[in-house]
């Protein structure tokens, strides 16, 4: 019941669309299915074994940024799917990974919209995520016994659980963790496999259009692009299908993607990405590019939506720490909250090229939550005064992401 | 359409929550003051429940330190066995007293060094073995306490006669003696500082600010509540977080035979201090029961005290028909816990909503991440 009237709000949108902007192509019905389910000859045409494996490899990388025992090679492997010197290398525990030549490095920071001809800010981010490894394993283990002071490295306690930090009061996992999520996932998805300069590169069109598979696949090019995109946000799902009703599958988009759905606030969003990455998807099968495009906007800004929503979260309930002398449990937030706001050099506008925050006004945003003694020293006029500016760019409140 | 009205359900309720807790002004007969003598419901918490309860935890970890001592100095199956009595009575009375964060005890985190758990046995064979540890580090929260004791007295080893040998190595009769005599010393740190300053300061810090003695405490209160006695002694080991029930996590699991009677304890601490029921029982103060009915009968509202009351009266019953061991409840019938968490959560909303707005106490504190 719901169901129908819901693909009947979408054809009637659809076909005012059409008719409204050109007269070509006045027919088009695109069959919009109730899961994320396409078929082609009987054989399922959804492909995005790629982005579970850069999600588990990214999973395995900050587990082991957590595990004393491991040594900051390992790590460096894991990021890279090689060694140093460029060769093979075996860092995963998952054999599969093992066996894989994908890597997470290669996908960071690696847009085609962003990062194809600024491949100089491209090498800057890869190896500052690289440097909070090296960090973590150089400054942060050695001191994992000592307790943590104002411009020393150690461990702190945040309630009953115990974190590590840098001297700033950072731990430089979550800030892998966090800035993954927009220099991996946010920017592969908003700025890559949902661009027309990837869904519509060579002859994508020509061949969507007449139905030109990929060869040995079920799949045309511009299908599989558009699943990748998925794939970065529902790749870990248990069914990815339907990943809706259980959200949190993984530690990274997903995960968040979970916590601000559960805020009254944004209730919603995930039933919203979701229809739009499944109506996009049909679209791209019924040849409907306006439609697709349609639903990628609203994608880029939803997406968006939820880095920007974490940042100011955890930059305000790290106040709210600080205000109460709960330095552990202030960094824990300042460091996700670190992260996030790192992430938001890869959130993008919708209906537009530019992001909503450029590299300079990130980095200036970085400066000030880590100048001086870092988060020791921060201030709430400063926590507030960076959650409003980045609040400032979206169509919500500080207060609304805030709890 | 079923989902529809769930949506609106869940849109509702906040404002209603707002709505109740927010202006008055506008609404008739309902803008009274506040008349509640703050100060004397602090006074007779702190001088017939909160102290009595820490003198007597502290006369209970001097029983545990003498016991210690004996078996320092002969390790036997009788000096094990008073040392494991004098353990239970030990964390027994902790239950007394670990809602009450605040003070000396918040500052040194006592509740962080006596009761984490589950407790590491990696950690604590680590630090027996290469004898350099800090026990003030968070890291070495899992390896002291009594769930670490609970381990060394009663897991240590397959049997009785093993922990007894094992116990008896210098090593880990050092690693004993340490941890029980840290446990008295903390302990008795927070005794003290009630007994020379504290009282004072918490009897006329009187307000109704963030920071008053009556906001915190409440607040405490509801963080042990939620955390350290819902999800902590029932939700965690009974799988209500992570999906999975993980029966090491009860509290005593190397015992394996106290966790219900270490959760009773609490459960009583829990009640006497909304009724005012002094530690030894013999009389009663002004509580925060009282001070419900007060704002109750001035504005005319439901009696959400004895709603609160009888909830927990549902949720003991429903106690009674577990096991002594949690652990074992957990593994064989773990229905009948998730029966016990939803009684005592369904106390929560009278307790977080209800009273604190009766009380107009903002909750100062946040739900863990979890991450």
């Amino acid at each position: 019941m719901t169901y129908k009237f819901r693909l009947l709000l979408i054809l009637m949108s659809g076909w005012c669309l059409v008719a409204c902007s050109d007269d070509e192509m006045p027919d088009i019905v695109i069959d919009n299915p109730a899961e994320y389910d396409f078929v082609r000859d009987g054989s399922s045409t959804v492909s995005f074994s790629g982005q579970s494996t850069r999600i588990a490899m990214a999973t395995e990388l900050i587990n082991a940024m957590k595990d004393f025992n491991a040594s900051s090679q390992l790590m460096l492997e894991m990021y890279a799917n090689e060694t140093s010197s460029g060769g093979d290398a075996d860092p995963y525990s998952d054999p599969a990974l093992n066996a894989s030549t994908k890597s997470v490095k290669s996908k960071v920071a690696a847009s085609s919209d962003f990062f194809s001809s600024n491949t100089a800010e491209s090498a800057i981010i890869k190896a500052e995520i690289e440097s909070w490894i090296i960090s973590q394993v150089s400054e942060v283990f050695p001191r994992k016994d000592n307790l943590a002071e104002k411009g020393l490295a150690g461990q702190i306690a945040d309630g009953s659980s115990v974190r590590y930090v840098n001297a700033d009061g950072l731990e430089y996992n979550q800030a892998v963790n966090k800035s993954l999520i927009g220099a991996l996932m946010l920017d592969q998805m908003c700025n890559n496999y949902l661009s027309t300069s990837v869904l519509d590169a060579g002859e994508n069109r020509v061949d969507n259009d007449a139905g030109t598979l990929v060869d040995g696949k079920a799949y045309t090019n511009m299908e599989h692009k558009w699943d990748e995109a998925y794939g970065y946000l529902f790749g870990a799902a248990s069914n990815t299908k339907n990943p809706i009703p259980q959200l949190g599958e993984d530690s990274f988009l997903n995960k968040y993607l979970k916590r601000v759905n559960d805020d009254t606030d944004f209730a919603g969003i995930a039933d919203d990405i979701f229809e739009a990455f499944k109506l996009g998807r049909a679209a791209i099968v019924a040849k409907d590019y306006n439609v697709r495009d349609q639903q990628a906007e609203i994608l880029r800004e939803k997406l968006s939506t939820i880095v920007a929503v974490r940042a100011i979260f955890y930059l305000q309930n790290g106040k709210i720490a600080l205000e109460n002398d709960d330095f552990g449990g202030a960094f824990h937030d300042l460091s996700e909250g670190f992260g996030f706001v790192y992430s938001l050099r890869f959130a993008r506008k919708a209906n537009s090229a530019d992001p909503y925050f450029t590299k300079a006004e990130v980095d200036t945003m970085i400066g000030q939550l880590t100048a001086g003694d870092g988060f020791w020293d921060l201030t709430s006029t400063t926590l507030d005064q960076l959650s409003e500016t980045i609040a400032s760019k979206f169509n919500f409140t500080v207060a609304q992401a805030g709890s | 359409m079923r989902s529809i009205i769930r949506s609106l359900i869940i849109l509702a309720l906040p404002i209603a929550v707002l709505w109740s807790c927010t202006d008055d002004d506008n609404s008739e007969g309902k803008n009274v003051q506040d008349t509640f003598n703050r100060q004397m419901m602090l006074t007779g918490i702190a001088d017939e429940i909160i102290i009595p309860s820490f003198e007597h935890y502290v006369s209970k970890l001097e029983g545990f330190r003498v016991a210690g001592d004996q078996f320092s100095l002969e390790a036997s199956m009788p000096t094990l066995e008073q040392l494991r009595l004098t353990y239970l009575s030990a964390y027994k009375a902790w239950q007394h007293v670990s809602m009450f964060d605040i003070g000396k005890a918040e500052e040194t985190k006592l509740r962080n060094y006596t009761n984490i758990y589950p407790t590491d046995p990696n950690v604590i064979e680590g630090n027996i073995s290469n004898q350099n540890y800090n026990l003030l580090l968070p890291s070495n929260y899992v390896a002291q306490g009594f769930p670490a004791l609970d381990y060394l007295l009663y897991g240590v080893g397959q049997n009785d006669a093993d922990i007894l040998s094992i116990l008896e190595s210098n090593a880990y009769r050092s690693y004993l003696s340490e941890l029980i005599n840290r446990l008295h010393d903390i302990g008795k740190d927070v005794l003290d500082d009630w007994k020379s300053e504290f009282r004072t300061t918490f009897i006329n810090n009187n307000g109704s600010s963030a920071t008053a003695s009556v906001d915190k405490l409440v607040n405490d209160y509801l963080f042990y509540y939620e955390k350290f006695f819902r999800a902590g002694k029932i939700g965690i080991p009974a799988g209500v977080f992570s999906g999975t029930p993980i029966s090491t996590s009860v509290e005593a699991p190397y015992s394996n035979r106290y966790s219900k009677e270490l959760f009773q304890e609490s459960f009583v601490a829990v009640q006497n201090l909304f009724r005012g029921i002094s530690f030894d029982g013999s009389t009663t103060v002004s509580s925060l029961e009282d001070y419900l009915q007060h704002i109750q009968e001035l504005n005319q509202t439901e009696d959400v005290a004895q709603k609160i009351l009888d909830q927990w009266s549902l949720a003991e019953a429903q106690v009674n028909s577990l096991s002594n061991s949690f652990k074992e409840q957990v593994e064989t019938d773990n229905i009948k816990m998730l029966e016990v968490y939803d009684e005592i959560q369904r106390a929560v909303v009278l307790l977080k909503v209800d009273m604190l707005c009766s009380f107009n106490i903002q909750v100062d504190y946040i739900d863990a991440d979890g991450d």
